[in-house]
């Protein structure tokens, strides 16, 4: 093997492989959502942007959008909140250190859909344990039906997503504050700051590209985000807990719409593509500082 | 007077536990009914009156979780061996080459770790309808594949990065071609490397559920997550205390591998973050 041609001998079959799995089920998505197609998946005429139109003149699909939106919002939002204090005390030096760890990483060992179907359990209105834990600490005197109404589903879905998205940003947390050299603390501490101004001086700058990159991450895999809403509320009732993703399965595979499915697909796909580009501007400037 | 490092430790436990009480609280729930009588499910008290074991030995024979756990095993097992095995080369050429199309290469991976199996799940389906294969296993094992090479390059890379070239380097000055240098040199270094990354592979396909909810009609072929949704979906009435005990088997062995091995990931995450 030549020196030249050996590295992409090497990366070839990775390749062939990840394009395959992504570049011909997106060029399926484009054709579907450019014809008119029946519930099993044959083309019929090909009907331009008849799909998108549709969409953006269906209430259930605008709804979604803005749902979306706020579902993004608020995990990505709450989850950093929540990780940069924990991440700061599971970097110190403490009793059970190692313990505390695993416990704020359980959520991530074990899979979304489990966590879900055990949240749909736990919410159940007349027999759920939330409920009756609720009860046993005196806050709530009658049962709540959690999963029958949007304005306590969604809020609750909101919540199981910080939960299961705090481990891992916890980690790229960790990763960056193991890069704080000890003696600029040590430093501060002769100068006088306390350890309010040793945050804000010195731990919050050098955590910023690592929040930057929290963010956008977390802001993707929020957004493709499906089994929580999916096990808990399939979307409903009446469409009012339902995502992009959600939608987007419940058109393709429920309602036998396989066209706008498919735009849905696309707009999703352009959303990501941006989020993307932003990531890899974020992280080229990191390689550069 | 208290030592320093105690009253910390209390300070940051108090800090932390409410939210390891939310955090443990699903999986409490999950526990506490896998063990409870049908009876009690319903009467929702904290602790069971007694352990009843045999809830599990009942779900293992009516929920057909024993075909589901050989699915989800067989599926795994078979995706994480391609996945590695096309991996590690790319790997070594990134960490060890310098060529043209690197960076290409490098960024193609990062837009296919972005793309989640949902936004392509309607192409998919319909390529694998297209040539028949609904309901076939090693669809499956192709598809998660696909979708893991970018997180197994990524995370191979960034360990290989971190053995020294040094060592290569003398071998070849003994007069050790490359493959040898490779075989006896490269290879027993990255072994740890490649086992870690291999287990985070087995998990990824171990717990995937949109492609394994589309791909899979009927229920001899469903997968873990899915057999474990079925119990409770579109249904009159659910036995909760056997989809508790279903949830409890299909996610505890999982579970303690990861706690055993999450350091590992801390470490290769951010490695790789850096170089």
């Amino acid at each position: 093997m030549q020196r030249a041609t050996a590295p992409y001998f090497l990366i070839l079959p990775s390749f062939v492989l990840a394009a395959a799995i992504i570049l011909w089920p997106l060029k399926e998505i484009v054709s579907l959502s450019l014809h008119d197609v029946n519930r099993f998946g044959m083309l019929r005429d090909f009907v331009g942007l008849e799909h998108f139109r549709v969409l953006f003149a269906d209430p259930d699909f605008i709804a979604a959008t803005w749902r979306t939106l706020i579902w993004t919002v608020c995990v990505v939002l709450g989850t950093l909140i929540v990780s940069v204090p924990i991440a700061l005390i599971l970097n110190e030096d403490f009793y059970g250190r190692g313990i505390a760890r695993i416990l704020i990483m359980l959520p991530w060992a074990i899979s979304l859909s489990m966590t879900a179907v055990v949240w749909r359990w736990a919410l159940n209105g007349e027999s759920g344990m939330l409920n009756s834990a609720l009860r046993d600490l005196g806050l709530i005197n009658s049962n709540i039906q959690w999963l029958a109404e949007a304005s306590t589903a969604f809020p609750m879905q909101i919540l199981i997503g910080i939960l299961v998205s705090m481990p891992f940003t916890v980690t790229i947390f960790l990763g960056g504050l193991s890069s704080v050299p000890d003696d600029l603390y040590e430093a501060a501490a002769t100068e006088g700051a306390g350890r309010w101004d040793q945050f804000r001086l010195i731990t919050l700058p050098l955590l910023r590209p690592f929040i930057n990159i929290a963010f956008v991450l977390n802001t993707i895999y929020v957004f493709n985000s499906f089994p929580i809403i999916w096990v808990t509320t399939q979307g409903g009732p009446a469409n009012s807990t339902h995502i992009l993703v959600t939608y987007l399965y419940e058109l393709g595979f429920r309602l036998g719409r396989l066209g706008d499915a498919a735009a849905v697909s696309l707009i999703m796909f352009v959303i990501l593509l941006v989020f993307t580009l932003i990531y890899v501007r974020l992280a080229m400037r990191e390689e550069k500082a | 007077m208290m030592n320093s490092k105690l009253k910390r430790s209390i300070l940051f436990w108090l800090f932390l536990s409410p939210i390891v009480v939310v955090i443990l609280f699903p999986y409490a729930v999950m526990t506490i009914t896998s063990f409870k009588s049908a009876t009690e499910v319903l009467n929702p008290t904290w602790w069971p009156e007694e352990l009843h074991w045999q809830n599990f030995s009942e779900m293992w024979q009516t929920s057909g979780i024993a075909s589901a756990l050989a699915n989800s095993l067989y599926v795994s097992a078979l995706s994480t061996l391609l996945t590695i095995a096309v991996s590690i080369p790319a790997a070594y050429a990134l960490s060890r080459y310098q060529f043209a199309g690197r960076n290409a290469y490098r960024q193609f991976l990062l837009v296919s770790q972005m793309l989640s199996p949902i936004v392509l799940v309607i192409g998919l389906f319909r390529l694998v309808a297209n040539v028949g294969m609904i309901d076939n296993l090693n669809v499956l094992v192709i598809i998660y594949t696909g979708f893991n090479i970018a997180f197994c390059v990524w995370m191979l890379q960034s360990y290989f990065s971190t053995i020294p070239r040094d060592l290569e380097e003398a071998a070849w000055m003994e007069g050790a071609n490359r493959w040898r240098t490779l075989r006896s040199v490269f290879l027993p270094l990255a072994v740890p490397a490649m086992v870690v990354t291999a287990i985070f592979t087995f998990i990824n396909a171990w717990n995937e559920f949109v492609i394994a909810l589309t791909m899979l009609r009927k229920e001899e072929n469903y997968t873990l997550p899915i057999r474990v949704l079925s119990l409770v979906a579109g249904r009159y009435t659910v036995d909760w205390h056997y989809v508790m005990a279903a949830a409890f088997v299909a996610s505890v062995p999982v579970a303690i591998l990861f706690a055993w091995l999450q350091r590992y990931l801390v470490r290769g995450l951010s490695i790789g973050a850096v170089k």
